[in-house]
């Protein structure tokens, strides 16, 4: 029963990255009808701020952690939404709903800010002072109170993403142009402006997931790669573009890693998630909750 | 004649002076660099033949991996002749794919583009756990017989050159038209009785067969193979030849591939900066000439009179 609550509880803080990460990438397949190849990108340039200014921020402003932690991370996010928008304006702004082209545009910046970033970064694996120390038992599963915050945080944001696309009028026109984008236009809403958004909110979502885990890692320049292929299995089985699907698909995979994981090794969970998704496909080639493509 | 044929004319013209240098030349480096460009025009032509179905088959690094391994293992260690493994080389591959595809081309656009970059990826996981093949640092001592060793890079272009052949008759024959048909509207095509499926399949097939070859030709020029060589990036480069030399025409994969292979020259003395500059070349390319040079050079003979006949509909996935 203890190991049972463990795997649980692993599943949960695993998976609330997986989510963040996933829900950014069906973001903007759902709106821009592209595939982010470089969202791993935008995920590991948060990473990295948040490891740089953690260790600098302390000594110089005296502050409790968990505000120089929070400093961190909404510089990281300002690094990416200046990222993602001379990203948007000089590349993928001419790519919307090409996904040949914005496919080899991203795989072209992947190469090129893996570049940039090991001028800037070093290739050196940087780790991060714990924020908070202590272990919190649940249920009998047992997590480190670091971790714990970072899946509150997680949680929040991902509550919060699912009020704004709910509630507000930018989250219906997002909605909107996702399912879609002639009708929505046909209602006065501006395509363009609303993809350059849902892109903008996409690529924060994964830096606030790379914020997030650089306290529980070591982060380097590629640490954003190894997501990737996780969040493209999570979407497949969520189904593209949704919203619903992509955090079923991250509790999932996560909850598939933390139990092949712990029985055998997380190159075996891979391949199993992999083999899942091709008997899903025999079923249910749309996802999970994706439509059927048009 | 038309601008297609020309483009058609240039391309096969680039392959023969790629085997009369690799026939005529003396000088290693020269053979060398004749050698990655038709792998590389193999791969492109490879990706580009599944492309005609509108589907973006990343899996195409997977394959070429594939035959890459299959060969190696059949060469090194059971000391089969050199042309019986290129061979089954190709075949294991193509049996793969038409496992892989009929499950996974009921799916189209995004969906399959993400599952067959999936199929890759896991892949190369495999092979880095697999102790009996290397795992991490792969394998070691795949050489072709020593007889054929001074003509190795004339074999590669002459065997590129035929599997091309074999591409061009394919596609401007009926099976090629039912392809663009299917990249067209799969559901008018099937509703005229065509089994879109059992067709796409057949497609990858062929495509996964020439892949494998390559990646068995790759193997034994290069000595040494690691997991390292089959990512996702081989199809990524694969197609940055067919999206620069222009994807519509044929000789677009060729082109690319022969400019790129030998800009790639140059950038390998940047150093570590080789990542950044070829990242940065394709995505400079990519908002310069969104046709790639096949489109430019249409242009330029529309410009000068001429008329625009091969208007081909580009191959997409997205819907």
């Amino acid at each position: 029963m203890d190991l049972a609550a463990q795997l649980l509880v692993n599943t949960l803080q695993i998976g609330s990255v997986y989510v963040l990460f996933a829900l950014g990438l069906t973001l903007i397949f759902g709106v821009m009808k592209i595939v982010n190849f470089a969202h791993g990108e935008f995920f590991s340039l948060a990473a990295l701020v948040v490891a740089v200014l953690m260790p600098v921020l302390a000594p110089a402003l005296g502050l409790p952690l968990w505000v120089d932690f929070l400093i961190a991370l909404a510089a990281a996010i300002g690094a990416v939404l200046v990222l993602g928008t001379l990203t948007y304006w000089i590349g993928f702004e001419r790519y919307l709903r090409d996904l040949v082209g914005s496919f080899i545009l991203s795989v072209g910046l992947i190469l090129f800010l893996q570049g940039v970033f090991v001028e800037i970064f070093t290739a050196t694996p940087r780790p991060v002072e714990p924020i908070v120390t202590g272990t919190i038992s649940i249920f009998g599963g047992r997590i480190t109170a670091q971790r714990l915050l970072i899946v509150a945080l997680a949680i929040t944001f991902t509550a919060m993403l699912y009020l704004v696309l709910q509630r507000t009028k930018l989250g219906k026109a997002l909605r909107a142009v996702a399912e879609d984008r002639e009708a929505a236009m046909l209602q006065g809403i501006r395509y363009r402006s609303i993809s350059f958004y849902g892109w903008l909110i996409g690529v924060s979502m994964a830096g606030l997931a790379g914020a997030l885990i650089a306290p529980l890692t070591v982060s380097q320049p590629a640490i954003g790669g190894d997501y990737l292929i996780k969040a493209f299995i999570i979407i497949i089985i969520g189904g593209l573009g949704s919203i619903p699907g992509a955090i079923f698909g991250g509790l999932l995979v996560a909850l598939i890693e933390s139990i092949f994981g712990y029985y055998y090794d997380l190159t075996i969970a891979t391949i199993i998630m992999f083999v899942l998704v091709m008997v899903f496909l025999l079923v249910r080639p749309q996802g999970l909750m994706g439509h059927v493509e048009r | 004649m038309s601008n297609a044929k020309w483009a058609d004319v240039i391309g096969w013209a680039l392959l023969a002076v790629l085997l009369v240098l690799a026939l005529t030349s003396g000088d290693t480096y020269t053979l060398k660099v004749v050698l990655w460009i038709s792998l590389n025009i193999l791969a492109a032509a490879a990706l580009r033949f599944v492309m005609l179905t509108g589907e973006l088959n990343i899996a195409t690094a997977a394959f070429w991996g594939v035959g890459a391994y299959v060969a190696a293992i059949l060469t090194a260690w059971y000391k089969l002749p050199f042309f019986l493994s290129l061979l089954i080389g190709g075949l294991a591959p193509m049996l793969l794919s038409v496992l892989f595809g009929y499950v996974t081309l009921r799916t189209k656009g995004p969906y399959f583009m993400l599952i067959s970059f999936a199929f890759t990826e896991v892949l190369r996981l495999i092979y880095t756990q697999t102790e009996s093949i290397g795992g991490n640092s792969g394998m070691i001592g795949i050489y072709p017989p020593r007889w054929l060793d001074p003509y190795y890079s004339a074999i590669v272009v002459a065997i590129v050159a035929a599997l091309l052949a074999v591409f061009f008759w394919l596609e401007r024959g009926a099976f090629g038209k039912l392809l663009k048909a299917i990249q067209n509207n799969d559901a008018v095509t099937e509703s005229v009785g065509i089994d879109v499926l059992k067709m796409k399949v057949i497609c990858l097939a062929v495509a996964s067969f020439a892949a494998g070859v390559g990646g068995a030709l790759f193997a034994h020029a290069n000595r040494v193979i690691s997991p390292g060589d089959f990512s996702f990036l081989v199809a990524v480069y694969a197609l940055a030849y067919v999206k620069i030399g222009g994807e519509t025409q044929f000789s677009g994969a060729i082109i690319g591939a022969v400019l790129l292979t030998l800009l790639n020259q140059y950038v390998i003395a940047f150093g570590h900066y080789e990542h950044l500059f070829f990242g940065g070349a394709i995505v400079v390319a990519m908002l310069v000439l969104p046709n790639g040079l096949m489109g430019l050079f249409e242009r330029v003979a529309i410009a000068f009179g001429g008329t625009r006949e091969n208007a081909a509909p580009a191959a997409r996935g997205g819907h």
